[in-house]
């Protein structure tokens, strides 16, 4: 029995020992030894989540398209006085009870209120994990295709310094690696931008901390909004496991709105983040 | 891509929020367009702006009283590229192209969210579903 219990105890460890050198695959490597981050990535949200149908002659179903041969019909739509299922479980910062009001009052007027309907940039975390990472020894370059427009941030490795150090949109990122995993804190943001997509404001006091590491030919991503003046704890965003995308990054969209002007209903835009 | 999550933002927004519960009702397409009705137009596109947060699509129609021009909403830029498609699909080198779509919701002539495009050539580029089923004008101006 003691031997058998020796036995499990070596094998237990074995298989956990093999088990984190599995999930530890780091993937390719720099010259300087750091994991390799370098590629166009589908991050698995934005507009990742279409799936466009390619069909005969050319033509193209974006959303709403008939389900292909053999497929499971879509559900039926509920009946009528039925409740309405569910809203998917939320993303979303929690707020100190005493600005949950000013959270729901800008929600309300979303439409009108969001900086990224008027083209401004989406701040950080709302912009997500990059679509593009460009990597040297010294820094990391994430780029990004917005709904608003394109952006990038820098972030140093060196520990190096904005000439101008004043507040911005996506604020001033400093990179390290921890082993195997990039850690980039941000902080130094203006008050312009939100949290997410229905009205979460913060303040100058936001600091985000982004980590990523490789899987094999996968990225993880994970992120952390904290801003003691307003949340009622840090945000942990939801986990983003980023592929290898093949779709290249194109030549920047200008960001011009023509809407709002014709909006009669500014309520919620409803984005599923 | 990001759109950013903005697009699963306006992604939803735009395509298919537009048919989910009514929990889920409140977004830009309704509050610009009337979803309760789909109107068909016949012509050419004339110009296509390649922009965000929407590009925008110029059809001319011909009226009996002259050509007018309709400004089309659409999906934005990165949505447009994940499915394939460029400025110069869309413009469809001037064929003749049916257009269902969803009107102004301010009454503004000539004004509308796209649901689909189908060219003379057969080629179909659908962006929504339209929860009207068929549509009930056809050619020309009709909202």
């Amino acid at each position: 029995m003691k031997r058998i219990t020796l036995c499990s105890v070596v094998v237990m460890a074995a298989f956990g020992l093999t088990g984190v050198g599995l999930a530890a695959d780091s993937g390719p490597r720099m010259a300087d030894g750091h994991p390799d981050f370098n590629g166009t990535w589908d991050n698995g949200g934005g507009i990742d989540f279409l799936q466009p149908q390619k069909l005969a002659g050319g033509s193209v179903c974006v959303t709403g398209c008939a389900p292909p041969p053999g497929a499971a019909p879509p559900p039926p739509p509920p009946a009528a006085g039925a409740a309405a299922p569910a809203r998917p479980g939320p993303d979303r910062p929690r707020y100190k009870p005493e600005f949950q009001a000013k959270v729901k009052a800008l929600e309300a007027n979303q439409v009108k209120t969001d900086p990224v309907l008027r083209c401004l940039p989406p701040g950080v975390p709302r912009i997500g994990p990059p679509d593009k990472i460009v990597q040297t020894a010294r820094e990391i370059v994430f780029l990004y295709e917005d709904v608003s427009g394109p952006f990038f941030r820098i972030v140093p490795l060196d520990g190096r310094k904005r000439a101008d150090e004043s507040e911005t949109y996506l604020g001033d990122a400093r990179g390290r690696w921890e082993g195997d995993t990039l850690v980039v804190e941000t902080g130094n943001f203006n008050e312009e931008t939100w949290l997410t997509d229905d009205g979460s404001f913060h303040t100058a006091g936001l600091k985000v901390t982004e980590r990523l590491w490789r899987d094999g030919k996968a990225l993880e991503y994970r992120a952390v909004a904290n801003d003691p003046k307003v949340l009622a704890e840090p945000w942990q965003l939801r986990p983003r496991r980023l592929m290898p995308a093949t779709l290249e990054l194109a030549e920047p969209a200008p960001c011009i709105d023509q809407d709002l002007e014709n909006v009669v209903d500014g309520t919620s835009h409803d984005n599923p983040r | 891509m990001t759109v950013s999550n903005a697009l699963r933002g306006l992604a939803a927004a735009l395509g298919f929020a537009l048919y989910l519960p009514a929990a889920f009702a409140h977004h830009s397409v309704a509050g610009q367009f009337d979803v309760g009705k789909t109107v068909k137009i016949t012509g050419t596109v004339s110009r296509m702006d390649w922009i965000n947060p929407h590009t925008q699509v110029y059809v001319d129609v011909k009226e009996p009283a002259g050509v007018v021009t309709w400004k089309l909403e659409s999906l934005p830029v990165a949505m447009m590229r994940k499915a394939g498609l460029t400025k110069q699909l869309l413009i469809g080198d001037g064929q003749e192209v049916v257009v269902t779509l969803h009107p102004a919701r301010n009454g503004t002539e000539h004004l509308g969210y796209i649901l689909s495009l189908k060219y003379k050539d057969g080629r179909t580029y659908q962006f929504s579903r339209d929860p009207n089923g068929t549509a009930t004008a056809s050619g020309g101006a009709g909202t």
